[in-house]
């Protein structure tokens, strides 16, 4: 709840908080905690702390109206945000009270927008088809009038929007209940309306409004463009830059906290939401088409297991049993492969208890499949054909423009023709920084070896320094920036890949690759070790690191272990990071933009975020 | 299938070879527990039983025709794996000792199984088909196994069905007869390619002229009598439950099948997929004790979420008209034939409907999965016949309480004490003594009428019902009706007495939404210090953690905020994936259709 209340508390949202303190002031002040009490109490000096900061703005704030037609929004529009609240919520009130419901339960929409404007859109200036009745619904993003007879609304809908010209003369109401009616009718209602189509002498598709419905109420003032005339942001496609910078509502803290408002007043961002669906549904037909089986496996388990990484931890009370959230599915698909499935994949959220950064949200979305008697050539050639035809279906061609250096940077041009640039990972690390690691990379002399070479280019490991996390640190920088286009690194050591087979020829080498775009691993795979006896061995190799201080070394799980003593076949497994892909096609250098509610920090008090663990409940550690 | 009934019976023959190797009780207990085949008593035992290969492998898979098929003790069988595992493990030691990797890399196959069996449907018992194009590969599990002089039966099954491989000494190049003889056991994955040919008995045969060992199995198949004895294994080792039953596999086959058809069905409407948080800092969008976790650099609780409604109506609000998403939801409570901890959803809105049109949605959905599935809109529920033909029952939860108990709620008048004493005396042959008390502990008249469905009304409606016009009181999120007051527009799925989905015209009013969670709320509160005031009273007996109540609600000031910005009217459903297929595939538990449930702790 603290978290809730407190994303709550926010710049543009601001006023609800007023709302709730009194509200909840008023339900159950005898019943409030003094946590409770002191919460609001800190809430409200926020408030109006803000509100004063709030004040100041709106009055330095130019007074934008280059239009034509009059503004009228605008006397309610720079009225003190409070106010103009408590006066939505006193219209509702005095509404209420006259025994009419100002939430309708229904309209019956006789077209969407869209497809209005394809069936109207080929209309000549200046006619009108009054003949025709359809009815429309959305929400006014835009209100402006000529006298207290004509009223002009820009209705959205879908990502389109239909002009409303609303005219006394076409109404079914009188001159007096139509000018109350688009008086109490503010920016950001939704609206039913039912009329004729037609276009005006100026070629703007409209409607004719014969009658004209509030469905919801915006009690709220929604950000408004500064200039109208900004770029049309509905022409964005996948794969083409973007510029939220030149967004309606731009603050970031805004749009993640606030996702519905970034929804409604940023087109483009209900596009990067469809493009994510597009993705995953690309994704699923590719493997349905090749009879792969989609699955679920468990979220929660007793060994997070199939990955390196910090789970959450929570507690089931009935069964009183500690669970992890899953950092992977891996262990689970492969059990269903031992079980006799041959092709199986999930899509689904994983759990890394980690830092949030510009890449890393603690939930986020993977695809992983294995597929039994395929090895990591075959799958290698699947994800250059999966992720290149996805390109080539989402945007058109096989290169997209993505900001890699910032929004104030040209846009870098990532080419995903395939086949994709396949880099060796050893023999590629020892050229480029002109290297001879021993052979035996599980020996102490390799180890030492890594050790010197990163203090020798400066390349910074903290401890614990195990030669895996070495060498993990020293290909990040030599070869990871070099993949720009999309590039497998392959062929991983033993010491870095618990699960990977070894390599068919090459000793101390797994046949494992990574693909990497704009230096940023996409997706991992690899010939899946299914020798029960070398896995036991790996788990306990893993188990040195772990005492050696990494706490990121894989556990061992026995269930799994035993499965694959009943025979795992030959397999191929791989896995994607759905989140990452998106940012790519949606030009996002920051995985919040692709999430629709990304994890945030505590907003407002900064000692929470500090405070130790109470100790009543279950924690992480 | 003769062949079949071979691998049945492979745990027991294991007894034979400890006997055969003259081994006691004592070495068997020393075999088990040492995990390293290098581990000397076993390895003596093993190497002794397997010096030559073929004798091991015709003592181990050897059928003692149908006699002794009693499962082993499982004290015994537990030996039996270890010492079956020391001998396998030599095995494979032996091929990589003749330059043969017992782990393949890749194998590429022509043809599943059943492709095979209705490609050469045609094929005459007795006939080969020899062109060039009818050299087919294959790959599977070998699950039974029959060695002759110089011919061998092995059955494969892949994830298709089964096929024979006929396996002559003279076909097959250099010394492979001898390999496979020495080397293949059941459980062992290979790779085959060969002709077509169907034998003089019927069986549709590859007539194998090489195969390759590609994953050497360690353990003998489960048995399948020994199988079912054992339910729990069955969940906690589903790759056994899987393999011993290959119908176990079909299930999940249905339940994709049901998923991707309710994505096919929502999507050819228009609704686009999302994805909200699992992990949130207010659980909310329904009444359950959440699962509790810390997120380590944000220093703080998060809770898992018990519902996606409240995230998806924000979507509503942010201009999409419908979305939809399939995902996990976890509930921290007891788990039964019913209750896993975390389930399967739909949760799908759209904007400018009301549950009047989401029925329709509901009916079209199970139909349309019906039909994918099964085929027919007739099934068979644990020995009921559901008729899923639509339109479907609707009626109002008023008029089915009337209908069942003769109590007409409209009537009763508006004093609680009353209500429920007529309620009482109605029911009184018909409920059991909690039921009472459940009856008596009812707040309002709202809860007492939703009481009295749930106990005498749900479990009469077998065929599908739709339940109208649920109690204000018990819905918070949904928008009240249109014309009766007091209630909500709400409905309930029922089949087979079980909730299959949830749906309302959507509570678009913020001041009211606010004013119905802050009751829920302050209820919530109300209870759970009644309980922390037992609890006190039973002299703390358990953690305060444990109490039913314990848990604490809060509002969600983020939804709230977004409403506010205005929710168009809109109607939304939920629908519970996991009991749509147990309907489907007729199971009885929801263990039978999550591959991996969660399950006590193993003693």
């Amino acid at each position: 709840m603290e978290g809730s209340a407190d994303q709550a508390t926010q710049a543009i949202s601001k006023l609800s908080m007023d709302s709730t303190a009194g509200a909840s002031d008023g339900a159950g002040a005898g019943a409030q905690s003094k946590n409770a009490l002191k919460k609001e109490l800190k809430m409200k000096q926020r408030e109006e702390e803000r509100k004063r900061k709030e004040e100041e703005k709106a009055k330095l704030a130019p007074k934008a109206s280059s239009q034509s037609q009059k503004a009228v929004a605008a006397d309610d529009e720079d009225m003190d945000p409070t106010q103009y609240f408590e006066n939505r919520l006193k219209y509702l009130a005095a509404e209420k009270a006259k025994g009419i419901n100002p939430y309708p339960h229904k309209f019956s929409v006789s077209l969407s927008i869209p497809e209005y404007i394809e069936k109207y859109g080929s209309l000549n200036n200046g006619d009108h088809v009054e003949d025709a009745q359809v009815s429309l619904a959305g929400r006014i993003m835009s209100k402006r009038s000529s006298s207290s007879k004509l009223f002009f609304y820009d209705l959205h809908g879908e990502d389109f929007k239909v002009q409303v010209m609303a005219d006394l003369s076409k109404s079914e109401l009188d001159e007096a209940e139509f000018s109350k009616l688009h008086a109490n009718t503010k920016r950001g209602d939704i609206v039913g309306v039912t009329g004729f189509p037609g276009k005006t002498k100026r070629g703007e598709l409209s409607i004719f409004p014969r009658s004209f419905v509030v469905l919801s109420h915006c009690l709220h003032m929604i950000p408004r463009a500064d200039n109208l005339t900004a770029k049309k942001p509905e022409n964005w496609v996948p794969g083409q830059p973007r510029n939220p910078e030149l967004y309606v509502l731009k603050d970031q803290e805004s749009r993640y906290r606030q996702r519905h408002l970034d929804l409604m007043t940023n087109i483009e961002v209900r596009h990067i939401f469809k493009t994510r669906a597009n993705i995953v549904s690309y994704v699923r037909r590719f493997l349905d088409n090749q009879r792969f089986l989609e699955v679920e496996t468990p979220m929660m388990n007793m060994i997070a297991g199939g990955a390196a990484a910090r789970p959450f931890v929570t507690h089931h009370n009935d069964l009183d049993m500690r669970l992890y959230m899953r950092i992977a599915p891996e262990l689970y698909l492969k059990q269903l492969i031992v079980g006799g499935l041959e092709r199986v994949y999930e899509i689904g959220k994983q759990f890394r208890n980690e830092g949030i950064d510009l890449t890393h949200n603690p939930e986020f979305t993977t695809c992983e499949f294995y597929m039994a008697f395929a090895d990591y050539n075959d799958l290698m050639k699947m994800t250059e054909d999966m992720v290149s035809g996805m390109v080539k279906e989402l945007t058109g061609g096989y290169k997209i423009k993505y900001h890699a250096n910032g929004y104030d940077k040209e846009p870098i041009e990532i080419d995903f023709t395939p086949p994709f640039r396949r880099i060796q990972m050893i023999g590629e690390l020892e050229k480029v920084a002109n290297l001879n690691i021993p052979k035996d990379l599980a020996s102490e002399e390799a180890n030492k070896y890594l050790i010197d070479a990163c203090a020798r280019f400066d390349v910074k490991c903290p401890p614990p320094q195990t030669t895996a996390r070495l060498l993990d640190k020293l290909v990040g920088e030599f070869l990871e920036v070099t993949c720009v286009n999309p590039t497998f690194i392959i062929d991983h050591p033993e010491i870095m890949s618990p699960l990977a087979k070894w390599h068919r020829s090459s000793p101390g080498l797994t046949e494992r690759f990574e693909l990497f775009i704009n230096k940023h691993e996409l997706a991992n795979a690899y010939t899946e070790l299914n020798d029960p006896v070398v896995q036991r061995q790996r788990f306990a190799d893993q188990l040195k690191d772990r005492q050696s201080g990494d706490d990121e070394a894989m556990a061992l799980d026995e269930t799994f272990c035993n499965g694959l003593e009943y025979g795992l076949a030959p397999t191929g497994g791989w896995g994607l990071g759905i989140d990452r892909l998106t940012m790519l096609f949606t030009d996002s250098q920051n995985i919040k933009e692709v999430i629709l509610f990304p994890a945030m920090r505590p907003q407002d008090d900064p000692a929470a975020a500090k405070a130790p663990l109470q100790p009543e409940t279950n924690k992480g550690e | 299938m003769e062949a079949l009934k071979v691998w049945s019976v492979t745990a027991t023959p294991l007894k034979q070879l400890l006997r055969l190797s003259s081994s006691s009780t004592r070495l068997a207990t020393a075999i088990y527990g040492r995990r390293s085949y290098h581990s000397s008593p076993a390895l003596r035992c093993a190497a002794a039983a397997s010096s030559s290969p073929s004798n091991a492998a015709t003592a181990e898979t050897s059928k003692p025709s149908g006699r002794n098929r009693r499962a082993a003790s499982s004290s015994n069988s537990t030996s039996d794996r270890e010492a079956i595992r020391s001998i396998r493990l030599k095995k494979v030691e032996e091929l990589r000792g003749q330059g043969l990797e017992p782990y393949a890399y890749k194998w590429e196959k022509s043809h599943s199984a059943n492709q095979l069996q209705e490609i050469y449907k045609h094929l005459a018992n007795g006939e080969e088909s020899n062109n060039e194009s009818d050299c087919v590969s294959i790959a599977g599990r070998v699950v039974a196994r029959r060695a002759f002089g110089k011919l061998a039966f092995l059955t494969l099954r892949d994830d298709s069905g089964t096929i024979q491989l006929y396996c002559e000494k003279e076909r097959l190049s250099d010394d492979q007869f001898e390999q496979l003889k020495a080397f293949i056991d059941i459980g062992d994955i290979l790779g085959a390619s060969g002709s077509m040919k169907r034998t003089e008995k019927g069986e549709l045969s590859i007539c194998v002229n090489s195969f390759s060992i590609l994953t050497k199995s360690l353990l003998p198949l489960p048995d399948k009598y020994h199988g079912l004895t054992d339910i729990d294994k069955r969940y906690r080792q589903r790759y056994v439950d899987m393999i011993a039953n290959p119908e176990v596999a079909n299930v999940f086959r249905k339940r994709a099948k049901i998923v991707s058809e309710i994505r096919k069905t929502v999507e050819s409407s228009g609704y686009l997929e999302v994805e909200t948080p699992v992990l949130q800092g207010a659980a909310g969008g329904a009444e359950a004790r959440p699962f509790v976790t810390y997120h380590n650099s944000l220093g703080r609780d998060l809770y898992l979420r018990i519902a996606t409604e409240l995230h998806l109506k924000r979507m509503l609000v942010g201009g999409f008209e419908k979305v939809y998403e399939i995902g996990r939801i976890f509930r921290n409570e007891g788990i039964s034939t019913r209750h896993n901890p975390e389930f399967t959803t739909i949760e799908m809105y759209e904007a400018y409907s009301d549950y009047q049109s989401m029925m329709d949605m509901a009916e079209l959905i199970v139909t349309q999965c019906a039909m994918a599935v099964n085929g027919t809109l007739t099934i068979d529920y644990q020995g009921t016949e559901i008729c899923l033909k639509r339109p479907w029952r609707r009626e109002t939860m008023h008029n089915l309480v009337k209908e069942i108990t003769g109590i007409d709620f409209s009537e009763l008048g508006e004093d609680l004490g009353n209500a429920k004493d007529t309620v009482l005396l109605a029911l009184q042959d018909v409920v059991e003594p909690k039921d009472k008390s459940g009856i008596g502990a009812c707040s309002s008249l709202g809860h007492l009428l939703s009481e009295v469905f749930e106990v005498v009304v749900e479990p009469k409606l077998v065929q599908p019902t739709f339940v109208l016009d649920y109690p204000i009181e018990i819905s918070p999120l949904a928008k009240p009706h249109r014309s009766n007051a007091g209630l909500t527009e709400r409905f309930e799925l029922f089949i087979c007495g079980r909730e299959m989905a949830n749906a309302f015209s959507e509570l678009t009013d913020p001041m009211d939404q606010r004013r119905r969670l802050e009751e829920q709320v302050r209820q919530h509160n109300g209870k759970r210090a009644a309980a922390a005031a037992e609890a006190s009273e039973q002299n703390a007996k358990k953690d305060d953690d444990d109490d039913d109540e314990s848990y604490e609600v809060t509002l969600d000031e983020d939804f709230l905020t977004a409403l506010e910005y205005g929710m168009p009217p809109a109607s939304g459903m939920g629908l519970g994936i996991d009991r749509l297929v147990m309907l489907l595939t007729n199971s009885a538990s929801i263990r039978d259709v999550i591959a991996f449930p969660v399950l006590k702790v193993q003693q």
